[in-house]
């Protein structure tokens, strides 16, 4: 087993800080083999098509709220456990609901990936 | 007392962390094996972490004690940030093996005028969400010390300064991530003793808010800062240790003292505020500015925090951290659900607060009061045991934030803007501090939320075009880019300058220019567009771009592909023979 000698383990921080000289170097003109930038492209183009439905999801849903809040201000006063509901679906339903979210666009967007 | 026993161990294992790298000491191939496989979820607490400020700590509760139940919009801004950081940015980002948006400007554009222009940003946006991390961190020490606000600014600053500059920050991603258990666990546990240690009645009063009109017992207030109340009806009041009747109208509290208002006294108001539990207060909209507008305000606030995020330096560092471009993405993921965990709690102290500690809005300390209310609920050491479990977590937030947040400024300086070193970046570090702690007081009045959102204000004018457009559009070209982050970030600043030196606007104007997202954002994304559709992208920007979007798999390392040909070549033997 090559290499044994001790080292700290670093914040990307303090890497930067130590390192960043040498890491920059000279800017290189990109470049991509053929059969990578086919596929890239394909990734590209995928890729843009998934992201339409999940930031759809979220503004309609941060956007959404706050007009059913605004439209239906007897939310205010209906209670479930002696809490307001608006204040339920505020302080909580946002959360999961934002977890869901993320979990289905990674499947989706790693399920892209795999198949290419 | 107390802060020797909540801060000094939170100061002393962060110095010690700083100056040893004793929590993760490992061999060179551990290392490098480590840290292509440091779990998604370990970094996502990392970057949890590193994100829960003292803004989302103690701001957010101090802005529903004084604003109202809207105020937990902006965790859920917090949180939703990291969904559009998930479609649009992390993979990308982290296979541009840029650190920092001036290194992704470079590698995406090869501009080094961009370069200085995207550190400038960043010391914009640093600056904006640095002052609330000292200016809370110096009235919470300065809350519990009895002490001026100035010294808790300059203990704060200067445990910062030191533990940077002398050990740089070697926190591994172990220790950000323990940071962040530590925070949720000093977070939730005081809430629950809270929530079942108050009386019935309390806890009735918190669900059926009515308006702070009537002192129901005597109560003191420390006014560390100048501040003018209106009273409506004659006011026996002790100053000090005077007693002075104040007449009705208009009356300027000077300075640092120390105001006790008489049971049943009516509660006077502040110029251009509402008093806690008003109208309005228990509606599940912001009425940002005071502008009479909740559904704007709301919608302005949202949009600013979920596009904002993705352009905060000290995130983006984080995602670094990741083995590849899916790691970075699972990241993001994950964050989004830990956040989750903690972001339903800041309403329970909220609620809580506006029924126990009210009259903080009136000395503009609301940001006290998740540290203030287990005094309230309990006189006894179990009171002061929670109330140093909390003073340490928002401790724990505040150098955590800072730390990282100074480090990007200080690296934006010392090595985008001028050439320099390491030595360069330790004296740029101290020089930063103090700045900031300059800066933060003379923003005591400031509530720490409202100038965390204004980071990610400029962040979303800014740095969201530039790497939406950078990442997603070939035909970005420096042109535009450089065009479209200098107005973003003329268009939003100058609105918060607006702000803060009170232009005289109302209603919907006074939102737009409080919270100018929903406008300099589109503005500076036009801007990109337009100039760069006028001018010609360079012949390789292409690749540059899709060189963004190529999975890591069959992308291997020298020697993994070395590997792999000799499998191959061993294994067409075998089957040969």
């Amino acid at each position: 087993m090559p290499g044994h000698k001790r080292v700290a383990v670093m914040s990307p921080q303090t890497r930067l800080a130590h390192s960043r000289r040498r890491a920059r170097g000279q800017w290189r003109v990109p470049k991509l083999a053929a059969d990578d930038a086919v596929r890239a492209a394909e990734l590209h183009r995928r890729q843009l098509r998934l992201a339409v439905a999940p930031l759809a999801l979220l503004f309609a849903g941060i956007f959404g709220m706050p007009l059913l809040f605004a439209a239906f201000p007897g939310l205010d006063d209906v209670r479930l456990l002696g809490i307001p509901v608006s204040w339920l679906a505020l302080a909580v339903l946002p959360y999961p609901a934002l977890t869901l979210l993320a979990g289905w666009q990674l499947r989706r967007a790693e399920r892209t990936e795999d198949t290419q | 007392m107390i802060i020797a026993f909540a801060v000094a161990p939170v100061v002393l294992v962060t110095l010690l962390i700083g100056l040893r790298g004793v929590a993760a000491m490992r061999t060179t191939s551990d290392f490098l094996v480590a840290s292509r496989r440091v779990s998604p979820l370990l970094n996502s607490a990392a970057v949890s972490g590193e994100y829960l400020s003292a803004a989302s700590f103690l701001g957010v509760a101090g802005l529903v004690v004084k604003d109202g139940i809207g105020s937990l919009w902006y965790p859920v801004g917090f949180t939703a940030g990291y969904i559009a950081m998930l479609v649009l940015v992390a993979a990308p980002m982290r296979r541009s093996g840029a650190l920092t948006v001036p290194d992704f400007a470079e590698a995406r554009l090869n501009s080094p005028a961009l370069r200085r222009v995207t550190a400038a940003v960043i010391l914009v946006i640093g600056g904006l969400y640095l002052v609330p991390q000292f200016r809370t961190a110096g009235l919470v020490l300065s809350a519990v010390s009895n002490s001026p606000y100035w010294v808790g600014v300059v203990i704060a600053g200067t445990g910062v300064a030191i533990t940077l500059a002398l050990g740089g920050m070697r926190a591994a991603t172990y220790v950000q991530a323990f940071q962040f258990v530590l925070k949720l666990v000093l977070f939730i546990v005081p809430a629950i003793w809270l929530l079942i240690h108050v009386t019935p009645q309390t806890r009735h009063e918190a669900l059926h808010p009515v308006e702070f009109t009537r002192f129901d017992q005597a109560t003191t207030v420390e006014f560390r800062v100048g501040t003018t109340l209106d009273f409506a009806e004659p006011t026996p009041l002790r100053i000090g240790d005077a007693t002075r009747v104040i007449e009705p109208g208009r009356w300027d509290v000077p300075q640092a003292s120390t105001v006790t208002f008489p049971k049943g006294a009516e509660v006077p108001k502040i110029a251009g505020e509402a008093r806690p539990g008003g109208e309005g207060w228990s509606r599940p909209l912001l009425d940002l500015a005071n502008a009479g507008h909740p559904l704007l305000g709301t919608w302005a606030l949202v949009v600013a925090l979920a596009l904002g995020t993705m352009g905060l330096p000290h995130v983006i560092m984080r995602f670094h951290t990741s083995p590849d471009g899916r790691a970075a993405r699972r990241t993001a993921a994950f964050t989004v659900g830990l956040l989750g965990i903690f972001y339903l709690f800041p309403g329970i102290y909220g609620v809580l607060g506006r029924v126990l500690v009210p009259q903080l809005y009136l000395s503009g300390a609301t940001d006290t009061a998740v540290v203030a209310l287990p005094a309230q609920v309990d006189a006894n050491w179990a009171g002061s045991a929670f109330t140093a479990l909390l003073i340490s977590g928002a401790f724990a937030a505040f150098l955590a934030t800072s730390l990282g947040l100074l480090l990007v400024v200080s690296g934006a300086i010392s090595y985008d803007l001028l050439p320099g070193g390491l030595r360069r970046l330790r004296v740029t570090v101290v020089l930063a501090a103090a700045v900031v702690v300059l800066l933060a007081l003379q923003a005591i009045r400031l509530d720490a939320g409202v100038l965390v959102t204004w980071a990610f204000t400029v962040a979303a004018s800014t740095f969201c075009p530039l790497l939406v457009l950078g990442i997603w559009w070939s035909r970005l070209t420096v042109a535009g880019a450089m065009s479209g982050v200098l107005v973003g970030l003329f268009a939003s600043s100058g609105a918060i300058a607006g702000t803060l030196w009170g232009l005289p606007v109302t209603g919907w104007l006074a939102i737009l220019v409080a919270q100018p997202a929903p406008w300099s954002v589109p503005l500076a994304f036009l801007t990109m567009i337009i100039v760069s559709l006028r001018g010609r992208p360079a012949s390789w920007s292409r690749t540059a771009m899709l060189r963004l979007h190529l999975n890591e798999d069959r992308e291997q390392t020298a020697a993994d592909r070395l590997r792999a040909l000799r499998e191959r070549a061993q294994s067409s033997q075998t089957s040969r023979s």
